[in-house]
């Protein structure tokens, strides 16, 4: 039997379905709740039980072509995960050493992964816009941005 | 009406949202021209801006870059045939060997006079099929609004396309999902937010829109290997004149006004955006050209060119009708604005009218000034705007992605968010890669929480009997069209199938749902 899209998705979302029905059941409820027409735990149900319903619609009605079949070659996955990380790296930054640092290194490790190596234009187009981004935030809105623990640790 | 339209005129007019007006236009463009990002992501990233603007003023901006980016999508369509948007895939296939023909500047002058014409028609007919509609919706309770929902829902997921209903329908389910994340408003017990603190007020809107339509936008491009092509050169030296002669405006006029009436009627469709309109006008115009002139479209026609372009304009017009009379959007980009309007404290649909004139009324009213401004100001500086499109892409990139991350954590603070988004990325390139679409799971997450209030209210007052939905004729009849909404598409494909005819609207809808 040939594995489409259709049944991948088809079977990932009967699979959230149910456990999402599961931890619907486990809502907790507030006493003489379960004699009211409609209760926190009604919406989630029912959005179980037609979600479980629609999946399996899709697994029977899904398309058997060799064609749909799902195709991972030729996108750049290692690119993008290295990308999602810098992301997640920027934002345990952002707590570390400050909104200004963090940009700074998020813009330069983006340029960076994207393939531009020269070192002239990685600084051009980050240092002037991170900084007028900064003085744009704190110094024109007067928005409050937390210098970074590392800083403020060392008394700053 | 005419309190109403001195109050929007009053509040359209007014410098700063004057420059909305232009500052929306203008971003909207640029982002629109850069290929991949189209008018849902434009208006994605506008978001954070609004946050700090008074509501008029933020809708007016989002407006602004709503028509910017459509324009936009039909420049690059022309000028380098790669269309940033759904609803412009039809203009390059006329628009574009005009340009190879060096007559790209007639081209794009065409486009603009056909936008703003159909958008100005869709605009005036707006001006009066909204107030209209906006009465009779007045009349409506809780179980015509959870009726209307379900329409709204359902109508979705009926324009997505060939072999999509299924899979519309189960991200709409989804977004249903998220939407019950966090405290449940009437009992105020928490819901599946499996005892973190940051999951009690839920998923925000903000991010779950940044990071499904931004953020996987760009994240798309990468993964596609686009960010290392190379850039397509456009000759601004081969514009060629901008001039239309008489006997080319005369050829095209009765083209752009049936284009935009009929635009217009699509987009009013809730669920039908721009793309599906653009579609079948071009199609509906070919239909109609003598078989000699049938020849010459997509070689170059004006004709191929002025329909789709006055049609998704009026459609993009059309589609503020739902919103703004009954809440109910009519393509995902005006789901985001609902989302924005939400945000405001502000509740789209019948009470607008009464309770914010100036809000609608100024909306209608900056369309109008949109539309000369494109006209006006954008039309000339298209040479100028599309230099900046030189810009490479590895720079480009991590400047939007830095846009849309720091978008959701100005607001919030909080760099949990941004673990969030990440998350919610990852998740939406598996289901993009899966072909499942992800505008019906916005609008589900958007319209989640209204639904929940109304049925539980419209449960409540008929004593846990669904019945309400069948015993007010208007239920009945919205939730009939609902039904029928549903079931027509698949039959007539089913139908269509076995005649043995085939559309090309549908794989240019299922990517995107501008």
């Amino acid at each position: 039997m040939t594995m489409t899209k259709d049944h991948i998705g088809g079977l990932i979302f009967l699979l959230l379905s149910i456990a999402y029905g599961y931890y619907a059941r486990q809502i907790p409820l507030l006493p003489g709740d379960e004699f009211e027409p409609f209760h926190a735990q009604s919406l989630p149900n029912a959005l179980a039980i037609i979600g479980a319903a629609l999946a399996f619609v899709l697994l029977i009605t899904a398309s058997k072509q060799p064609d749909d079949r799902l195709r991972l070659s030729g996108y750049h996955f290692l690119l993008v995960a290295k990308l999602l990380l810098l992301t997640v790296a920027f934002a345990l930054a952002l707590n570390w050493i400050g909104f200004l640092l963090a940009t700074l290194l998020f813009l330069i490790g983006g340029y960076w992964l994207l393939g531009e190596r020269r070192i002239k234009v990685l600084l051009i187009a980050s240092v002037p816009f991170a900084v007028a981004i900064w003085f744009i935030l704190t110094q024109l809105l007067d928005i409050y941005l937390a210098p970074g623990r590392l800083f403020a640790g060392l008394g700053g | 009406m005419l309190d109403g339209l001195m109050a929007g005129l009053t509040t359209a007019v007014m410098p700063f949202n004057l420059l909305m007006v232009v500052v929306g236009c203008f971003a909207g463009t640029f982002i629109g021209m850069l290929p991949g990002l189209g008018p849902i992501s434009a208006v994605a990233l506008m978001i954070p801006v609004t946050y700090g603007l008074d509501p008029s003023s933020g809708i007016i901006l989002m407006a602004g870059v709503y028509y910017g980016a459509v324009f936009g999508g039909s420049t690059s369509s022309i000028l380098i045939n790669a269309p940033g948007c759904a609803s412009t895939v039809v203009t390059s296939f006329d628009g574009y060997p005009l340009a190879q023909q060096n007559q790209a500047g007639k081209a794009l002058a065409l486009a603009a006079y056909s936008s703003f014409t159909g958008g100005t028609i869709g605009a005036i007919i707006l001006l009066f099929a909204a107030p209209a509609l906006a009465t009779v919706s007045l009349s409506f309770q809780s179980s015509d609004y959870f009726a209307l929902m379900i329409l709204g829902l359902t109508a979705v997921a009926a324009f997505s396309g060939k072999g999509q209903v299924i899979k519309a329908l189960i991200m709409t389910t989804f977004g249903l999902m998220i939407a019950t994340v966090g405290t449940d408003v009437t009992s105020g017990t928490t819901r599946f937010t499996f005892g973190s603190v940051d999951l009690i007020d839920g998923i925000s809107f903000l991010l779950l829109a940044m990071a499904t339509f931004a953020l996987t936008e760009v994240i798309m491009t990468v993964l596609k290997g686009q960010h290392a092509q190379e850039e397509a050169q456009m000759d601004m030296s081969q514009l060629g004149s901008m001039k239309l002669s008489k006997t080319e405006v005369r050829e095209v006029a009765p083209t752009v006004a049936r284009s935009s009436v009929f635009g217009f009627l699509i987009g009013v469709l809730p669920g039908a955006g721009a793309t599906i309109a653009s579609f079948l006008a071009y199609g509906f115009e070919r239909n109609l050209a003598s078989a000699k002139e049938k020849l010459k479209f997509g070689k170059g026609a004006l004709r191929g060119l002025a329909a789709p372009e006055s049609a998704n304009n009026a459609a993009s017009t059309g589609s503020f009708v739902p919103l703004l009379t009954l809440g109910i959007p009519g393509s995902g980009t005006t789901a985001i604005m609902l989302g924005a309007l939400i945000a405001y404290g502000i509740q789209p649909g019948p009470r607008l009218f009464v309770d914010n004139p100036d809000v609608f009324w100024s909306v209608i009213i900056s369309m109008y000034f949109g539309n000369l401004v494109l006209l006006i100001l954008n039309l000339p500086l298209i040479p100028y705007i599309s230099r900046l499109l030189v810009i490479p892409r590895p720079i480009l990139i991590p400047l939007i992605l830095f846009f849309s991350i720091t978008g959701v954590y100005l607001v919030s603070f909080n760099t949990f968010d941004i673990h969030m988004m990440v998350l919610i990325t990852v998740i939406a390139i598996g289901l993009k890669l899966l072909e499942f679409p992800m505008a019906p799971m916005l609008l589900g997450f958007i319209l989640g929480g209204l639904m929940e209030n109304n049925l539980s209210r419209a449960l409540m007052i008929s004593d846990g009997s669904f019945a309400f939905l069948w015993e007010r004729p208007l239920s009945a009849s919205i939730v009939a069209i609902a039904l029928l909404v549903l079931i027509v598409p698949p039959l007539l494909e089913h139908w269509n199938q076995r005649k043995g005819r085939s559309k090309g609207i549908e794989s240019a809808v299922n990517e995107g749902e501008g």
